[in-house]
């Protein structure tokens, strides 16, 4: 059995590579979870692991490290994906030593195609037959005995859903490897399983479909699907960051009591605790959008959606696709940026990384619910928060235009695109998606803003003249020891942070950069706030607390700081005239709704476009954009006379 | 190479192919593919996804405005654009299933 075999199968010690192959959505990851007995690395949308997965199980005495590959349609790579799977694959020096072919029963006919290419490779395979239960469903079951006697391959039946099948496939994939065969049927001769006439006439997708694909149905389930998705991040995970918010301002208060005043405190504190809290303040809404997103696509409804607005989509440049990652967007850019990776045309992909950005991530929303409270009523306030996320969608509908008539013209936009059918997500998946989108945003979003934080922290902190602190100390020393001395030294103490901010290294920067912002009416002490806000927008609410003299505020979704919006209102500028209304704020906003501020989302461009065009382009026109509508907002008002008087 | 490398010869006795949208203009849903036009990543990535001569393409749904287009092909679903589907020959067969 094994005479062609480098490798016989079972030998104790003995560690195996086995390529875990098929086309996308075939099963392979759900079969490699159930295989491993672990929550592996999961499946991007429409079904393809984006990079080589690989993980360990003992079986039979010897090791295997099963590697589950991109999906791939043929020998011939199309897409990046399949580029990685097929180097992978003829690599001799990964050493696969056997194939696991996985094959989708209801998709039989192309999958056997595959199969026949992938003979070519010589290599040993042995075939996993997966949705046998959605074939039948569908109305064209499968004789697995006449398939496998056809193809003269070792083959099993599994159930990536429920892990039927699993260990027997574990136990043959250690075992004997078959003999490496040329193709001993030819052409498309077992084809000839599948092709018996339909069994049901109306499936229960066909059913759905009837419904979800209607033509006035559909596009109003479509929305409903999207105001889930917006209650779920924005009502749903509200509870959770004030948790994080609590905990964060609970190790503030520790290392207060434990570390004492001064730059080693202030490091940990203001640096330290706060840039680590900026990034996981955003964990709850990224875990439950990516869950929600799990589910929609698991269900089989992503591809609907996609089916739905491809359209709508494509009249601006981009492809159906690209809703996914665009959907994603509005809670945080940086997961929708890897997800764009389902986009086979390398344009379409760059066309939307660029705009993603642009939808108004959670991020933003502290700064809208600070700005909007303090300046507009609570009736406008709404209506106004709509329109800044409307002006995110149409930046982004306008930008993908333009690119895609200038630096991205052309390319072969594809669809082409297979619905699946409708399917009970199983919570294993959906963990494993959202776990996994978690670590990326921490691992490439975390450290990228905490290092952005703590520079941040240091240009404000520094330098720190000792005459403003004898100057405050004396002031202390003439108050007594009351109740009322006490909240007087409170109010020297914040006098104290803002006089050292307005030295500071980034009051410096403010002041000199204070003339590009002017003509959008921001004073000097906004433009400090939109300098701190660079490596991660939130950071403006707790940088302007500081230099309206208010010691610690935090940034909330919810419930701004009270204190900081009546200290917006009353800022008085050096003339005596307030320095903020509701016009430099609708600017400040605007600014805000299409500035390209996070350190992360850039860091993830990098990664995922592979060279610094793409991060530099997009932060550059991102802020010139955000620069001119801010300009626009508040010449037009002044010459309204809105201007602040 | 020509832009015809992928088509097949048309049996003298069949209908003249014709694209799989004016195909479906004429009202039938269901046609069988007699070849792919062009060759490109379009061309191979439709070969690819079940779309090859003898296969047949029944219509099952259209996206508001008619574009895209959804398909069964093989026993599973499969949405091709407008351009996409013009890419495709076929002639009417099979409209008894």
């Amino acid at each position: 059995m094994n005479a062609v075999a480098p490798v016989s199968g079972g030998a104790v010690g003995t560690r195996r590579r086995v390529a875990l192959v098929g086309r996308a959505n075939a099963g392979k990851t759900s079969l490699l979870m159930h295989l491993t007995g672990r929550l592996q690395r999961p499946v991007n949308f429409p079904g393809t692991s984006v990079e080589c997965v690989e993980g360990d199980v003992a079986a039979g005495g010897c090791t295997l490290c099963l590697v589950d590959l991109p999906g791939i349609g043929s020998l011939e790579a199309h897409s990046r994906d399949e580029q990685e799977a097929l180097r992978y694959l003829r690599d001799p020096d990964r050493g696969v030593a056997l194939l696991c072919a996985v094959v989708d029963a209801s998709k039989l006919v192309v999958e056997l195609r595959l199969l026949a290419e992938l003979r070519r490779l010589g290599l040993p395979i042995v075939v996993a037959l997966s949705k046998v239960d959605v074939a039948a469903a569908e109305g064209f079951p499968v004789d697995v005995d006449r398939l496998r006697s056809a193809l003269g391959l070792p083959l099993l039946v599994v159930n990536g859903a429920t892990g039927e099948g699993v260990e027997a496939l574990r136990q043959r994939l250690a075992g004997d490897l078959p003999p490496v065969e040329p193709l001993a049927v030819a052409g498309g001769g077992p084809a000839a399983p599948a092709v018996a006439a339909r069994s049901v006439r109306r499936s229960r997708t066909d059913r759905l479909d009837a419904l979800l694909l209607h033509p006035l149905a559909g596009p109003v389930c479509l929305a409903l699907v999207l105001l889930a998705m917006f209650q779920l991040v924005f009502v749903v995970a509200d509870p959770f960051m004030g948790w994080i918010e609590a905990a964060q301002e609970w190790a503030s208060g520790a290392i207060a009591a434990a570390v004492p005043d001064g730059t080693l405190r202030s490091f940990l504190v203001d640096g330290i605790v706060n840039g680590v809290g900026s990034a996981l303040v955003f964990v709850p809404q990224i875990a439950l959008l990516f869950a929600f997103v799990t589910v929609v696509e698991a269900s089989g409804y992503m591809a609907r959606a996609v089916f739905l607005l491809d359209r709508l989509l494509r009249k601006v440049g981009l492809s159906g696709k690209s809703f996914v990652p665009l959907a994603s967007s509005f809670a945080c850019a940086i997961p929708a940026i890897v997800a764009s990776r389902i986009l086979d045309d390398e344009r379409d992909r760059l066309a939307t990384i660029a705009v993603a950005p642009l939808m108004s991530c959670s991020a933003r929303l502290p700064v809208y619910v600070v700005l909007l409270a303090a300046f507009f009523p609570p009736h406008q306030a709404g209506l106004l928060l709509f329109l800044l996320y409307l002006l995110g969608v149409l930046a982004a509908a306008v930008t993908a235009l333009v690119l895609r008539r200038t630096v991205l013209r052309g390319g072969v936009s594809m669809l082409a695109m297979e619905l699946p059918v409708y399917e009970r997500p199983r919570l294993r998946v959906v963990g494993a998606h959202t776990w996994h989108a978690v670590r990326s945003f921490l691992r490439t979003a975390g450290s990228v803003i905490l290092v952005a934080a703590v520079v941040v922290w240091a240009l404000g902190y520094f330098p720190r003249p000792v005459a403003i602190h004898e100057q405050y100390e004396a002031l202390r020393a003439g108050v007594p020891a009351t109740v009322a001395g006490d909240e007087e030294r409170q109010r020297l103490d914040a006098r104290e942070a803002a006089a050292y901010l307005e030295q500071s290294w980034l009051a410096s920067l403010g002041h000199a950069v204070q003339p590009v912002f002017a003509p959008a009416g921001f004073d000097w002490r906004t433009t400090v706030g939109v300098l701190a806000a660079f490596p991660a927008r939130e950071l403006i609410v707790p940088t302007l607390g500081t230099l309206h003299s208010l010691g610690e505020v935090e940034a909330s979704t919810d419930a701004p700081d009270a204190r900081l919006t009546e200290a917006l209102r009353s800022a008085k500028g050096p003339d005596g005239r307030p320095v903020m209304n509701g016009l430099v704020a609708l600017a400040l906003m605007a600014f805000f709704a299409l500035c390209s501020q996070c350190a992360g989302t850039l860091a993830a461009i990098r990664r995922e476009t592979h060279s610094w065009r793409w991060p530099v382009f997009t932060f550059v026109y991102m802020t010139a954009l955000a620069w001119a509508v801010a300009v626009a907002i508040y010449q037009i008002g002044s010459w309204l006379g809105y201007a602040p008087q | 190479m020509p832009s015809s490398q992928s088509e097949i010869p048309v049996p003298t006795a069949a209908p003249t192919p014709v694209t799989l949208i004016e195909a479906l203009a004429g009202g039938a849903t269901v046609h069988e593919v007699v070849a792919v036009q062009g060759d490109d990543p379009l061309a191979r990535r439709l070969q690819t996804a079940g779309v090859w001569p003898g296969a047949r393409l029944e219509l099952l749904a259209r996206a508001p405005f008619g574009d895209p287009l959804l398909f069964r092909v093989h026993g599973f679903r499969l949405a091709l654009r407008r351009s996409e589907a013009q890419r495709v020959l076929v002639v009417a067969g099979g409209a008894g299933s």
